[in-house]
Order: C-alpha cells, then sequence, then structure tokens
C-alpha cells in the first residue's frame, strides 16, 4: 500500500475524503459546512467522530491537500 | 463551581479553585498559531483592567481546530508568557467539540450566543464569560475582540 497526497480544490471535497491540514495532522470529513464563521467564501470540513473532533476551514477557490490511499500489489 | 471543578492547569496540577471562585471568568480556547493569536493581547489588557475587580481570563490551549495548538504544554506557556506576556491562567490542553469534548464545554456550548446559536465552538478564540455565581452568562464568537465594547460591558455588569 502507498499513499499518495495530491492537492484538489476545496470545492471538489466529499464526505469520506481524507485531508491534511498544513499543520500535518488528518480528517476524515464526516461533514462539510457550506461557511465558515459567517463567510460564504469558505467551506469547513470537520471529522465528528469516534476518533477525533478536527475542523479545517479552506477558502472555496483555494486548494486542499487530499491523502489517496492506492493498494499495490 | 462551575469553572473549577476537574480542571487541570497548563503545568499539570489542579487548578486551585481559589484561583476561580467568587470571580468573574472569561472562558477563551487558544490557538497559537492561528490568525487570531493576537487577541491574546487584548485578553492581558481584559485581566490588567479587571483583575484586581475579581475578574480572570482563563485560556485553554486547544488543537481542534486545524491542528493549530500542537505544542507540549512547556511550549504553549512559554509562547503565551513571552510573546505576549499572559499573566492569566491556562488549564491543560483540552478539547472542547466533539464526543471527547471536556464537561466543562458540555455546559458552556449549550449556551447560545446574542445571536441565539448555541451548540459546538466554531474557532479559536470564542469566549463565555461565567459570573461569580457560577452562572454562563454570554457567549462571544471568535471574531468578537477581547476589548469589544459588549465583551466589557458584560465583564462590568457581573463583577463581583
Amino acid at each position: 500500500m502507498t499513499v499518495a497526497s495530491v492537492t484538489v480544490k476545496a470545492t471538489a471535497v466529499q464526505l469520506g475524503d481524507r485531508l491534511r491540514a498544513r499543520s500535518g495532522a488528518e480528517l476524515t470529513v464526516t461533514r462539510i459546512d457550506e461557511e465558515f464563521m459567517g463567510r460564504a467564501n469558505m467551506r469547513a470540513f470537520v471529522e465528528d467522530s469516534e476518533k477525533q473532533w478536527f475542523k479545517m476551514p479552506a477558502l472555496r477557490d483555494g486548494d486542499v491537500e487530499f491523502r489517496r490511499d492506492d493498494a499495490v500489489d | 463551581m462551575v469553572v473549577a471543578d476537574g480542571l487541570t492547569g497548563i503545568d499539570g496540577r489542579r487548578i486551585d479553585p481559589s484561583v476561580l471562585d467568587g470571580k468573574a471568568v472569561l472562558v477563551v480556547n487558544v490557538a497559537s498559531q492561528c490568525g487570531l493569536t493576537p487577541q491574546y493581547e487584548g485578553l492581558e489588557r481584559l485581566q490588567e483592567r479587571y483583575g484586581a475587580a475579581g475578574f480572570t481570563v482563563l485560556g485553554v490551549p486547544c488543537n481542534q481546530f486545524a491542528g493549530q495548538e500542537p505544542g507540549t504544554p512547556e511550549e504553549i506557556q512559554q509562547f503565551c508568557s513571552t510573546t505576549y506576556g499572559a499573566s492569566f491562567p491556562l488549564t491543560e490542553k483540552l478539547e472542547v467539540n466533539g464526543r471527547h469534548g471536556h464537561p466543562l464545554y458540555e455546559r458552556l456550548t449549550a449556551v447560545p450566543d446574542a445571536d441565539g446559536r448555541a451548540g459546538e465552538v466554531d474557532w479559536n478564540f470564542e469566549k463565555f464569560l461565567i459570573s461569580p455565581a457560577g452562572e454562563i452568562v454570554a457567549r462571544f464568537r471568535p471574531v468578537v475582540e477581547p476589548e469589544d465594547a459588549q465583551v466589557t460591558r458584560a465583564i462590568e455588569r457581573v463583577l463581583p
């Protein structure tokens, strides 16, 4: 198994996606808020799970780091 | 008392209840690497302005918002004191949201803000004001500056 890291547009992020914050912390998106602190030009990605609660905002037209697990035989 | 019960300080020792009991307390979840981190300056000025009148800020380091409070307790304490001269007490690093949220925050987040919205803490530097009697009397979202008139008016209303 190799883990690739790519950037995707914040608008393309979906529930279940695995993201990495600039701090290096990671979250699996379980909720997407379509604005952040009243700012409609931002989205906020939240993991609210037994494992952790973690929030990461991003500019709507910005990029976010996306973790993709690629199985390699 | 609603604030001090079961709280551990950044130094790993139980916070002495006398530090908080009978005071108006502004509870703020803080982070060292946030765009709002300069709010430490306003928080310290509140501490200096009202501290002798029975008020204290209580900082709650939290790493749940984009991982912007990643440091060790020693690093957090050093950052606060050397960068901002913060003299108010800090708790250990806590979780403020989610199913592992600290019991203090279960109570705090049940209180609505001025727009009537309760629930999760939005981001770093959300503020909750607790009266000397232990009643949660106001909630201010992160963008409200510590020295905003609505904050200082609320503090002055509940000073012992």
